[in-house]
């Protein structure tokens, strides 16, 4: 292996949508585990989290103008790439420690429907969450953006996590949370536990060709985990 | 007999400080993490008692529940023993 990409495929090389932009088939199929090759690939925290939007002016109203997050970088381009490609603008809103929130406005193009953000758990799962560091600083982002004119939820108090939602013009969820504590070594082993119970559980209802029917289940299974973990040497 | 498992962090040890004293509830713990909570007949916990907020109230058995849900409501859970398999 090299250190450098000098010669190595660019995005040129790429012929069809799929492979441009590297979708594969969902299928773990002939894959092989991170064990395996003992290689312990590592992230730096997030670079950037990007969404389409059709609304430009309100976009950069609110991230730059209400929230105050700075334009740190703007694309203009002709659209490249796959065939069809809208030309468009790709624009950059600092969210700290270098990341940034980033919109695609495609020149041209009219939102379809099926990209219209519906009021349903299953749509707002896909969202950012910003960090703040203190209970001091949670506060000011709600009473300051309240008294900016924007609706934010109460504050919700996870496991570790204490939060507010808002959402954007373009109707995206945003979160700002802060931890309430620092995750712990039983964190870990509580969060392998839960998800092999579910995992577990998720293969029998699979198997028996239903959906899982309750959390209760996962809970059992759990309980099952949690007897043998105290149990172990 | 019922058995609750509780992980041993701030968020879920008033779910043990709330059931201590109570006539046949046994507790032991923390073993490796977990405190454990048994029972022979009912477990009953009460929100309000452990001051939790709803996100963590409707997750309080993540510990492991070896036991049937009788009764949930927003303020107060009560558990059954179960012969359903683990």
């Amino acid at each position: 292996m090299t250190d450098s990409l000098e010669k190595r495929d660019d995005a040129s090389s790429a012929t069809n949508f799929n492979d441009a932009m590297g979708v594969g088939d969902g299928s773990l199929t002939g894959t092989r585990h991170a064990v395996t090759d003992g290689i312990q690939l590592a992230l730096n925290g997030v670079d950037h989290t990007a969404r389409p939007t059709w609304k430009l002016n309100e976009t950069i109203e609110f991230y730059r103008d209400i929230l105050g997050l700075p334009l740190v970088h703007a694309i203009s381009a002709r659209g490249w790439g796959p065939p069809g490609h809208h030309d468009f603008l790709h624009f950059f809103f600092d969210a700290g420690k270098g990341a940034t929130i980033a919109f695609f406005y495609y020149i041209g193009s009219k939102q379809p429907a099926r990209y219209v953000p519906e009021e349903h758990h299953f749509y707002f799962a896909t969202h950012t969450a910003w960090a703040v560091d203190t209970e001091e600083q949670l506060i000011q982002w709600k009473e300051t953006l309240e008294a900016r004119g924007i609706k934010i939820s109460p504050y919700t108090k996870h496991e570790i996590l204490e939060s507010i939602y808002f959402t954007d013009p373009n109707g995206y969820p945003v979160e700002i949370t802060r931890r309430l504590r620092e995750t712990e070594l039983i964190d870990e082993v509580d969060a392998r536990l839960t998800i092999q119970a579910a995992m577990e559980v998720e293969s029998e209802c699979r198997e028996a060709g239903e959906l899982m029917p309750d959390i209760d289940m996962v809970w059992r299974r759990k309980a099952k985990l949690v007897d043998a973990y105290k149990g172990a040497a | 007999m019922i058995e609750v498992h509780v992980i041993d962090v701030p968020e879920f040890r008033p779910m043990v400080e709330t059931q201590r004293g109570k006539p046949d509830v046994t507790i032991t713990g923390p073993v490796k993490g977990y405190w454990t909570i048994t029972a022979p007949v009912e477990l009953i916990f009460s929100r309000k008692a452990m001051k939790m907020k709803p996100a963590v109230w409707y997750g309080i058995f993540t510990g492991g529940l070896n036991g049937e849900i009788a009764a949930w409501g927003r303020d107060e859970v009560r558990v059954i023993g179960t012969n359903r398999p683990l």
